[in-house]
């Protein structure tokens, strides 16, 4: 058994309508890890995390915990592999939150008597009552909103857990309790963002991905602030690492 | 954005709301079906009817002004279906009157339904009653996706009037709303997609599976047999 939460080789994909939107990518992901995957829009962020759980097959392999991410497996593979879509209206589905967080559960075939206890579980994890469950997502505000869906994920216990853009659309205070939350598990995150300063306070690595291929793979803070490095791809020297650097050289 | 929902009031907790929803699903289905058998020779059974739907009203808690203001907004379709009723045995006014007076009845009753009836608890109540589960699927799709629509076509419009200084010729509009709808249309085909992925990544596999529903009462059992009673009082005449 190795050590790699995920490992992609070669992996290629083009959308139906020709499209290149993955162009031969290798990637490994060390169990534990916690990787960021940065680049402009359609560079292909999102599209890499569904190959993730085999929503999406291009061509090259990617394994999850040593499996292929193929046909038999794919029932393990989903309950290991937690995505997390960008709009949250995209990822609750059901009438109530109580529904969509034992969505993953019962399909997962945990027995009915266990899934009040692993919803309200849930709920407490992402910081919300339990009161919370019997409404519908509709009435929720979008940073409740975005938290029920990561409690969608997080209540079928995976070990990898692939997140788009987590914090659009929160306000500070949103934000901030989101990266708290994710700073607090122990599962293995692949994090697609483009929230620069989320992937320096929570992330030692950074892949730079843009036109469907990996330009960079290193340590955040070096990564990041190569100016000309981040310019080339429609990116920027997050502010707090350009303060940082200028405070730190001599005058 | 707000919206009022259709079911605005079913989170109150008067007996009506305590209700099992099945129970309700059945009681309230028997009431239509006798309004709707009662001959129209019966005038007096209608104001029965009426009646009892009255006290209903009153102790479901809910604002009359709310119940009747809903009912008036469905007032047109019943209107529309009351002139296109044919009139053969020459008492023209009175059948007409007569349907009209059946209509304002059942959508009374269904309003109530709704209004007592948290939607989720009214699915479980159709799929515990035999209804088949893609159907009630559908349904809660519908009612979960209604709002996310209402409000990308509010915000659509709204970014119309912004760039909008003067009403166009009617043509003008109308192209203008044929190609909104166009857009709401492929933006809940990727939505609808979108989705699907959603529940492939939460182990979907084709089945569903329910979570346990409300348990029936002696006030459901009350219930059931009081309206029982009642209906078949009323038919038997």
């Amino acid at each position: 058994m190795d050590d790699y939460a995920v490992r992609l080789t070669r992996l290629s994909y083009t959308y139906p309508d020709g499209s290149k939107a993955l162009d031969g990518l290798d990637l490994d992901v060390r169990k534990g890890e916690r990787i960021a995957v940065v680049g402009p829009s359609g560079a292909g962020k999102s599209t890499l995390l569904l190959h993730l759980n085999g929503i999406l097959a291009g061509s090259g392999t990617v394994r999850v915990l040593g499996r292929p991410v193929e046909e038999p497996n794919l029932e393990v593979i989903r309950k290991e592999v937690g995505l997390v879509f960008q709009d949250p209206n995209d990822q609750l589905f059901c009438p109530t939150v109580y529904e969509d967080i034992a969505f993953g559960p019962l399909n997962l075939s945990v027995p009915p008597e266990e899934i009040p206890r692993r919803v309200e579980r849930a709920l407490h994890d992402v910081g919300l009552e339990y009161t919370i469950r019997s409404r519908s997502s509709h009435h929720l505000s979008q940073g409740e909103r975005k938290r029920v869906a990561l409690a969608t994920v997080l209540v079928m216990q995976p070990a990898i857990l692939a997140l788009d853009e987590p914090t659009s659309n929160l306000d500070p205070r949103n934000r901030r309790h989101l990266i708290e939350l994710m700073a607090s598990l122990s599962a293995t995150l692949v994090i697609a963002t483009h929230d620069l300063e989320l992937v320096l306070s929570l992330c030692q690595r950074t892949v730079l991905l843009d036109r469907g291929k990996i330009w960079a793979d290193g340590e955040t803070r070096q990564l990041l602030g190569n100016d000309r490095l981040m310019k080339e791809h429609g990116l920027e020297v997050p502010l707090s690492l350009r303060v940082f650097d200028r405070m730190a050289r001599p005058s | 954005m707000r919206h009022s929902f259709i079911d605005r009031y079913a989170n109150l907790d008067s007996p009506l709301h305590m209700l099992e929803p099945r129970t309700k699903l059945i009681g309230f289905t028997g009431m239509i079906v006798a309004i709707l058998m009662t001959p129209p020779t019966h005038g007096f059974a209608f104001f029965v009817y009426l009646f009892l739907i009255a006290i209903f009203m009153g102790i479901s808690q809910i604002p009359l002004p709310y119940l009747v203001g809903r009912a008036l907004l469905l007032l047109p379709f019943v209107l529309l279906a009351a002139v296109a009723t044919p009139r053969t045995n020459g008492q023209g006014l009175y059948a007409f009157g007569i349907v009209l007076v059946r209509s304002i009845l059942c959508l009374l009753i269904l309003i109530l339904l709704t209004n007592t009836t948290r939607f989720t608890e009214m699915l479980k109540g159709l799929q515990g009653l035999g209804c088949p589960r893609i159907l009630t699927l559908n349904l809660g799709f519908l009612y979960r996706y209604l709002f996310v629509l209402t409000d990308e076509t509010l915000r659509m419009r709204q970014a119309r009037d912004c760039r909008r200084v003067r009403r166009a010729g009617m043509v003008d509009e109308l192209k203008l709303l044929g190609s909104m709808l166009g857009t709401l249309l492929a933006r809940s085909f990727e939505r609808a997609e979108s989705m699907y992925q959603a529940m492939l990544s939460r182990g979907f596999a084709g089945k569903f599976y329910v979570t346990s529903p409300r348990k029936f009462s002696w006030l459901d059992l009350g219930f059931l047999s009081a309206m029982a009673v009642f209906l078949a009082i009323s038919l038997w005449r």
